[in-house]
């Protein structure tokens, strides 16, 4: 392709020359013009089979999903009206907000210390942590929130076990409610956080803590006024991502959470299959599809290249 | 100070891995928990179980219904990587390649299945399906699959097609190969680790899927989380636990895999 390249930019000044001698210098001009068109273009058949398949069965159901929202049953802004109007709709749009919340919050407390743990120990048992975190990602979902569900269920071993020990002595309610969904989903939401977090502290230069402690800072607040900020990118990245990835999660809240505390993508697939009210679903999968998209324009903002920009300055 | 083991104070340090301890514990305990409960005699899942037994395994093994479900699931899982791979690989090509205008918004394009939340994807693929009359097809099954597994199969031969210097491939035309020989006996070669990363994560993403799956299920075509899932809501029989254990191993299966080609791959680097 190199050899092309220049194979072209030689050929210019001939098609030029005749341009000049030639009756039709326009024509030359557009001659050039397709061919480095041409060029420009090159390869980019190759994504037509890729382009198709989604486009007729990605974005095509996407958008006629969408379309359904302000179309049926009348054409007009009238689901999102009532989505916002009625008390229980605005309740699961505030209770998909608070748990994403509290799950991004708990998967960062819980993710900091392995990140850390992991970078400080980088071989011998911190490759260990590394491996379980890398195990908990790829292990089935619907396993892990199956084990949880026994796990926390009131004759469950942690019930049992808290009540061996005297510090309860009525089964706690962990399923089935805020707890079970909160619990459940930052155990699944850690290694998203462990795994940029522990890329940005990879990078962090020692040197500069170093620094810090030589000038007088206690561990205290070198960890709080120099290794936390220096953190930040990856807290951030990471915890946005949690973020936006819990807002549409729908297995574990659906197993571990309650009827009363029901999220966005449990009521879009609850209108869908119990009421077929696909309007209404409509209009709850575009407000979903609008802070996702939002939400991810930010975390991309936070990204320093695009996988396929920086082959640009080869 | 704070990044340098031995430069840490002695009870910072402590504290630090046993906070590491007990989060790593956590991570595992579930997934060891239900391991341990396939193999426990209890019916109502009491732990630690009275006894240990075979017998769950044997009753998802003599049972129709579960078998089906494993089978199609393998066979859905298989489709998804074969033509998630035929599907990525000329993608990856081209935008790894290509000079033309818009690849930034082309590979957004192509990544955003893996963003759109999936429950999203579910409904509207599964709208276009109940219209055309195919849900509860293999084909519903495999499509909607692919759709999810695609981005990662592109991004993964991206990433070792960035890393292959094209003038070998260049260099192969020279010496009279022609562009798709060269392709086909220089560029693939070069490129198998980041293909069969991406043919693992599509088979995995496959595996595992339920949200798609439980909107593409029929009572007569399912796959085995769809199995679970309509299990679960009844009961939470120990056979659950065999097949999340079976989920578990064949995950854990794939991940060996990968790490031996990527140990492989370095070694040979």
């Amino acid at each position: 392709m190199k050899m092309t390249a220049t194979a072209s930019r030689q050929s210019t000044p001939v098609e030029g020359a005749s341009g000049a001698t030639g009756s039709a210098p326009g024509k030359a001009a557009a001659m050039k013009h397709s061919a480095s068109l041409t060029q420009r273009w090159r390869g980019s058949s190759n994504l037509l089979p890729a382009l198709l398949f989604l486009g007729l069965f990605f974005f095509a159901p996407l958008i006629s999903l969408l379309l359904r929202g302000v179309l049926e049953p009348t054409p007009g802004l009238g689901n999102y009206a009532e989505l916002f109007a009625n008390s229980a709709y605005a309740r699961v749009l505030i209770n998909t907000f608070a748990v994403a919340g509290l799950v991004t919050v708990f998967s960062l407390l819980l993710g900091f210390p392995l990140a850390w743990a992991i970078t400080l120990v980088p071989r011998g048992w911190g490759r260990w942590v590394l491996n379980i975190v890398l195990l908990s990602m790829w292990t089935s979902l619907l396993a892990r929130t199956y084990s949880w569900l026994v796990l926390l269920q009131a004759s469950g071993v942690i019930n049992k076990a808290l009540m061996a020990m005297g510090i309860i002595d009525q089964p706690l309610e962990m399923v089935h409610n805020l707890t079970g969904v909160v619990i459940g989903m930052s155990y699944i939401m850690i290694p998203f956080i462990v795994l940029p977090l522990q890329a940005t502290m990879q990078a962090i230069d020692p040197m500069v803590l170093q620094a810090g402690s030589i000038c007088g800072a206690s561990p205290w607040s070198n960890f709080f006024r120099v290794f936390l900020p220096l953190c930040r990118p990856g807290l951030f990245s990471g915890g946005l991502m949690v973020f936006v990835m819990s807002l549409g999660y729908y297995v574990t809240p659906a197993l571990l959470g309650g009827a009363q505390n029901m999220m966005l993508p449990e009521f879009i697939i609850q209108q869908v299959q119990s009421f077929l009210n696909w309007g209404l679903a409509s209009a709850g999968a575009a407000l979903l599809i609008l802070i996702t998209l939002v939400l991810f324009y930010f975390y991309l903002k936070l990204q320093p290249e695009s996988p396929v920009g920086s082959s640009n300055s080869r | 100070m704070l990044l340098t083991a031995n430069a840490m104070s002695r009870r910072m340090r402590f504290g630090l891995y046993l906070t590491t301890g007990v989060i790593a514990l956590f991570l595992l305990l579930p997934i060891v928990f239900i391991v341990l409960l396939s193999f426990g005699s209890s019916q109502w899942l009491v732990f630690p179980p009275p006894g240990w037994t075979l017998k769950w395994y044997m009753q998802f093994f003599s049972n129709p219904e579960w078998m089906d479900a494993a089978v199609a699931s393998l066979k859905v899982a298989v489709l998804t990587t074969i033509f998630a791979v035929a599907l990525g690989l000329p993608t990856a090509f081209a935008l790894v390649r290509g000079r033309f205008p818009g690849r930034e918004m082309l590979y957004g394009l192509f990544t955003l299945p893996m963003i759109v939340p999936l429950v999203i994807i579910a409904v509207a693929v599964y709208a276009l399906f109940l219209k055309l009359g195919y849900t509860g097809t293999m084909f519903a099954f495999v499509v909607s699959h692919v759709i999810v597994a695609l981005p990662f199969t592109i991004i993964s031969i991206i990433n070792s097609l960035k890393l292959f210097d094209q003038s070998i491939e260049d260099a192969a035309v020279i010496c009279g190969a022609s562009r798709l020989q060269a392709v086909y006996k220089v560029t693939f070669p070069a490129i198998r680790p980041g293909m069969v990363a991406g043919a693992l994560f599509a088979f995995l993403v496959s595996w595992d899927e339920v949200v798609l799956s439980v909107m593409m299920a029929s009572p007569t075509l399912q796959t085995l989380p769809v199995k679970m899932w309509t299990t679960l809501r009844q009961d939470l029989t120990p056979v659950i636990a065999v097949a999340s254990t079976l989920l578990i191993a064949l995950s854990v299966l794939v991940m060996v895999i990968a790490a031996a080609v990527r140990r492989r791959n370095e070694v040979s680097a």
